[in-house]
């Protein structure tokens, strides 16, 4: 608002031959405005008391703070009507910079106790937000917290114009956003400042930052009000730089090596490239229903057939499935796709992208992660599923004879002590040996799987999209990588031979057809039975247009899907997975 | 191109003399000129060799199938396995040309082992033993010279082969670089074996006359697209628009240009990061699916979490969400993301398209008319080597206008501008009933039409649409939109009724939308309020309350500006694509019957 920059010392834009027009018309309609907004604002009020009463009964925690909040709020509102009454715009317009907090922090590190540096070319002009604040008679500290970290106001009385001082006592208010000038100084304690000779109230806040000590502890509204938890705690908003600053080193990363990043569709008329339930939607004017993807992978393969040889897309994936400290409903992803490599390359890719990441974040290759030391240093160990199995359990699986039966009892013989009854059921559904191994894997190897590790050769069953492994019946070139118990890469020469690929993806709706048609069986006989086989009663359909791309011919090629979450989860040592997404979904509140 | 002309054969033997090598060599040169000679007039292709091309043309398409099929089958009886694992390429073809594109006509490196791979999509032979091959892969091509003179097969062996070889298969090729007679740089194979067969026929060029081929291959080699001049997918080897959107790999794979689309919109998403990063922005990720669809005005596609039993939305635009964590200090950020709306399909609109939207805490809608000057007018630079394109913005069909890139891009006031051109004097209380009425009366004066229901803002829009918008050919900000039509963005700092907000316009439409942000909260819920009103008139694009912004609002936004951009759109501009589809690899079709 012009208004706000005459009141200002340092006017620099403010024309004056239309000054007074403004001024004149920036204060009727201010008040106009604040009219209305009185009606407004008490509507507003009456139709959401109820949902605060609510939430108040429910939760001990803020019953006592709400009050208190609508009373902040309420004299809040009253210093904004106050300063529009001034002819001050408490929502300013603009604040040009010179420095940020830190940038200055760097500038004058080496200034005195006491110090102080008064001409012109110390003048600075900074913004941000007021974290705390200390008032006496004619002096008051601030202490502004910006992007970049946090300097403390000076403010002297005579310093500031007219009653300046006067309303940074009685209308600035911690949480305010603030935009103030002067020249630098360390004060006796040593803080480095900002003595004021103006500055402006750019943004009057209306409510109450909750206080260090009780307002965070609520970790439901740390997620909900993102904003509020980052206002509170400056290391939240840190873990989203780093995110920012992952998502560029992995670009960097693949873009150096010739991948081009392109856009696949998110709206799907199948969703396939992966086994999870996909959300679904209904397009109005197609008047079809449409799914939302659940991998990308089917759709990357065909620009290798469309002859593009190195091609990757960082997106958004998504599945309906329950949510927990590892799982959001959406995530992220980067899926790669190399033309005329193989599992062993993406392998090589996979240690490059992470250990560049760690790098870049921590600086060093020893991290930690929720208590335990990571080593990231390359080469990863590789090593066979199979091995693994056999290392930590005992059953060596390529001594068992094809008899799936006699394969489970020699499991249930040499681990069955350990195991609960969930993992034994699921031991006993496994309806091949490839599932059996996989199931033993996981439950007894992927915890132990600390340190970077990549397991190889998966057995055919459970990797459709796989190529046949070269030399291993039965297997196929694939690997995960496991790094903290968590799998965070998933990788495989790809399948490119077209007829073997449709009865793998046909056997594939198959078996799910029949698992739907048991879960409806079910349901049917006794309805309490409802939830165990929920996860199944989603349609899977044949991607056709898929595969007759492959028939036209993909080639050579490995491919690699990496979750983003997961790595950020890693590299800023946070132990949800909604600790790294701005907003996570999160169950209606109550 | 080196049809049908078969090469003299290199010399290989060292211990013999350069002289009689030359001789050799001349002598070869000659019989090779008559030849080619006797070619041309008797058609070129002998006898045995032009029956199975001929064969493999005509051959009716789902027979082809299942020959393939078979002698699939055949191999894999014998143990053969007709998809390798993996063939080590030694480089691209791409770096392949740029070693070897300054050999001069007819040398040949022969002690340099080179392997590359590709797909092939041309296939010729002039005789049982000379195969030409074209090669392509990541957009290049190359020329393949399969001479059984050095191949590591036997002559029969590699009569056999090549003849099984089809023109869309994948193969990979051990040989050495050379320039053919005509200057064809090629790679001649020791080795080559099939990486992955195309089981299917390719579509060729539709042209049948001879003469026809040679002049319009002699075009669009002359005429290598690149991005800021026009395109012709008339003369694409795949022309049905159909078939290369469903099927967009043969698309890219037989429309060359169709590759270039692509990587410039990968160019324009990478200009557009490295120029936000360089300015301190971070990049963020806002959810996809949202309890409310907010920040837009458009109608939002539901979907539902079963295990939370929950109602979600796919959301229309990222702002809120951006504001929010603008709030929560983070003063730049930005997100390149799918936005998805649940609106019919035209060729500006799909279902879901990619939007770039970016918030700068302390700066105004001023700022960001110079930064996205500064963004657009450098990125065109950078990609076109100009500031202005050709394109074909009334379709292929009419004649491509130019844009002008250059900056300072035009300012127009919005209602000042209407005003002078309509010659009308709108009242100043856009909200009143005079005001609805005399815009309705306005837009029945000038036959603009405007379906019901008849707001202010959608009169209001019309009227811009016709007297404004179709005057915004070169980019031009259309500024100071009335509060009505612009809920999010701020009052103006000076002229009552309107907002600090504008809108870029290149080629007539929208490009981008941008304001200073509205942060007084009150001010926001009432704005929210008139909204609602409109919503109850029938304007179901009228946006919703969404509580949690406005609460988010009360813990204070700094000043901020924001931008949104389609990316969708300017990737259209910058390679001359007047349907949407153009530039997105899968866009969304009506199904088949």
């Amino acid at each position: 608002m012009e208004g706000l920059k005459v009141w200002r010392l340092s006017s620099s834009i403010a024309r004056p031959s239309n000054l007074r027009q403004l001024f004149g018309l920036g204060t009727s309609s201010g008040l106009v405005r604040c009219l209305d907004n009185g009606a407004a604002a008490a509507n507003a009020t009456n139709t959401r008391f109820p949902s605060r009463n609510r939430r108040a009964s429910t939760s001990t925690s803020t019953s006592t703070n709400t009050s208190d909040r609508e009373a902040v709020r309420a004299i809040r509102l009253k210093k904004v009507e106050q300063l529009r009454s001034k002819g001050t715009e408490p929502y300013g317009y603009k604040w040009d910079r010179s420095h940020s907090a830190k940038e200055l922090q760097e500038i004058y590190k080496d200034l005195n106790n006491g110090e102080e540096l008064d001409s012109e070319s110390h003048h600075v002009s900074i913004a941000g937000r007021i974290v705390a604040r200390r008032a006496f008679g004619k002096l008051a500290f601030l202490t502004l917290r910006d992007d970049s970290g946090t300097i403390q106001l000076y403010c002297e009385k005579e310093r500031l114009l007219n009653d300046q001082f006067e309303q940074l006592k009685t209308l600035v208010d911690i949480g305010d956003i603030l935009g103030a000038s002067g020249s630098i100084k360390r004060t006796e304690k040593g803080e480095l400042s900002v003595k004021v000779d103006s500055f402006s109230i750019l943004t009057k806040s209306l409510l109450p930052l909750p206080d260090k000590f009780h307002g965070l502890t609520d970790i439901d509204k740390r997620y909900r009000q993102r904003y509020v938890d980052m206002i509170a705690n400056p290391e939240v908003a840190d873990i989203f730089r780093k995110r920012a600053k992952i998502m560029r080193e992995i670009r960097k990363t693949v873009e150096s090596r010739g991948f081009v990043e392109v856009e696949t569709p998110v709206l799907q008329g199948a969703a396939g490239g992966a086994e999870a339930r996909p959300f679904v939607t209904y397009h109005n004017s197609l008047g079809r229903d449409l799914y939302l993807r659940i991998a990308t992978e089917l759709h990357l393969k065909r620009m290798l057939v469309g002859g593009f040889e190195k091609v990757y897309e960082i997106g958004r994936i998504f599945r309906n499935e329950g949510i927990s400290t590892r799982h959001n409903p959406e995530f992220t992803t980067i899926e790669m796709y190399e033309a005329y490599s193989d599992y062993q390359s993406m392998m090589d890719m996979a240690e490059e992208i992470v250990t560049q990441c760690a790098l870049e974040v921590n600086g060093k290759l020893t991290i930690d992660y929720q208590g335990t030391e990571i080593q990231l240093q390359r080469p990863w160990r590789r090593e066979t599923m199979h091995n693994l199995v056999k290392e930590v359990t005992g059953v060596d699986f390529t001594e068992l004879e094809d008899d799936l039966k006699v394969a489970k009892d020699v499991v249930l013989k040499a681990v069955g002590l350990g195991l609960d009854s969930k993992d034994k059921s699921s031991i006993e559904a496994c309806p091949s040996l490839g599932h059996l191994l996989n199931e033993v894997f996981e439950i007894f190897v992927e915890p132990k799987l600390l340190q970077p590790t990549f397991v190889l050769d998966y057995p055919i069953e459970i990797s459709p999209l796989a190529k046949p492994h070269r030399r291993h019946a039965g297997l196929t070139e694939r690997f995960e990588l496991f790094i903290c118990g968590r799998e965070l890469a998933n990788a495989f020469s790809e399948l490119t031979d077209p007829l073997d690929q449709r009865a793998r993806l046909e056997q594939q709706v198959r078996q799910h057809n029949k698992k739907r048609a048991e879960a409806v069986s079910v349901t049917d006989g006794t309805g309490e039975q409802k939830n165990i086989d929920e996860d199944s009663m989603y349609e899977v359909t044949l991607d056709d247009d898929f595969l007759t791309a492959l028939e036209y011919g993909m080639p050579p090629a490995s491919g690699m899907g990496l979750g983003i979450d997961r790595l950020v989860m890693l590299l800023t040592d946070s132990a949800s997975i909604r600790d790294v997404i701005a907003f996570p979904v999160l169950k209606i509140s109550q | 191109m080196d049809s049908f002309v078969s090469e003299p054969r290199p010399a290989s033997y060292e211990t013999l003399s350069n002289n009689v090598l030359k001789r050799e060599r001349r002598a070869r040169e000659r019989q090779v000129r008559e030849e080619e000679k006797k070619k041309v007039t008797t058609n070129k292709i002998p006898e045995n060799q032009r029956q199975q091309v001929a064969n493999d043309d005509t051959m009716d398409p789902t027979q082809f199938l299942s020959n393939r099929i078979k002698s699939l089958a055949l191999l894999k009886e014998s143990g053969v396995n007709p998809y390798p694992h993996k063939f080590d390429i030694s480089m691209s073809i791409t770096e392949f040309i740029d070693k070897y594109r300054s050999l001069y006509v007819g040398e040949h490196v022969e002690n340099t082992e080179i392997s590359l791979a590709g797909r092939i999509l041309n296939k010729r032979s002039s005789s049982s033993k000379l195969y030409f091959y074209d090669l392509h892969g990541n957009g290049a091509k190359i020329q393949v010279m399969a001479d059984a003179r050095h191949s590591d097969m036997d002559e029969n062996e590699f009569c056999k082969y090549h003849s099984g070889v089809k023109r869309g298969d994948i193969v990979g090729i051990c040989g050495f670089p050379g320039k053919s007679q005509r200057g064809e740089l090629s790679i001649f194979p020791r080795s080559l074996v099939v990486l992955t067969p195309c089981l299917h026929m390719l579509p060729r060029h539709a042209i049948t006359s001879n003469s026809d081929e040679a002049q319009s291959k002699k075009k669009t080699r002359n005429h290598s697209w690149t991005p800021g001049i026009t395109r012709n997918p008339e003369t694409y080897i795949l022309r049905d628009q159909e078939t290369r959107y469903r099927q967009r790999y043969l698309d890219l794979m037989l429309n060359s240009e169709v590759q270039k689309i692509f990587r410039t919109r990968a160019k324009i998403i990478s200009y557009s990061r490295d120029f936000l990063d360089n300015l301190g922005f971070i990049e963020v990720e806002t959810p996809a699916m949202t309890m409310t669809a907010g920040g837009a005005a458009a109608r939002p596609f539901i979907t539902h979490h079963n295990e939370l039993d929950m109602k979600l939305y796919m959301r229309i635009s990222p702002e809120l969400y951006l504001k929010k964590l603008v709030v929560g200090g983070l003063d730049r950020v930005y997100e390149i993301g799918k936005v998805f709306r649940n609106e019919g399909m035209n060729l500006t609109h799909l279902p879901e398209f990619t939007m770039f939207e970016f918030y700068m805490a302390y700066a105004d809608y001023n700022d960001l008319m110079d930064i996205i000057e500064k963004l657009l007018s450098g990125m065109v630079k950078e990609l076109t080597g100009s500031h202005k394109i050709k394109y074909h913005g009334n379709g292929f069909d009419s004649e491509p206008v130019e844009i002008d890139f250059t900056p300072p891009f035009r300012r127009i006031d919005l209602i000042e501008e209407l005003e002078s051109r309509a010659n009308l004097s709108i009242p100043k209380d856009l909200s009143s009933e005079t005001a609805n009425k005399f815009l309705l009366e306005a837009c029945e004066k000038f036959d603009v039409k405007c379906p019901a229901p008849h707001t202010t803002t959608r009169l209001l829009d019309k009227l811009v649409g016709h007297f404004l918008e179709e005057t915004c050919i070169n980019p031009t900000f259309i500024i100071n939109h009335p509060e009505i039509m612009s809920p999010l963005a701020k009052w103006h700092r000076s002229k009552p009724g309107l907002t600090e907000r504008f809108e870029l316009f290149v080629n007539k439409r929208e490009l981008c939308n941008a304001y200073t942000e509205l942060n007084d909260p009150q001010v926001q819920r009432q704005r929210f309020a008139e909204q609602l009103k409109d919503r109850q008139l029938g304007d179901d694009e009228a946006m919703v309350l969404d509580e949690s912004f406005c609460s988010c609002l009360e813990y204070g936004l700094p000043p901020t500006a924001g931008l949104g951009m389609g990316i969708d759109r300017l990737a259209m501009l910058l390679t001359d694509s007047p349907n949407v589809k153009e530039v997105i690899l899968f866009p969304a079709m009506k199904p088949q019957d």
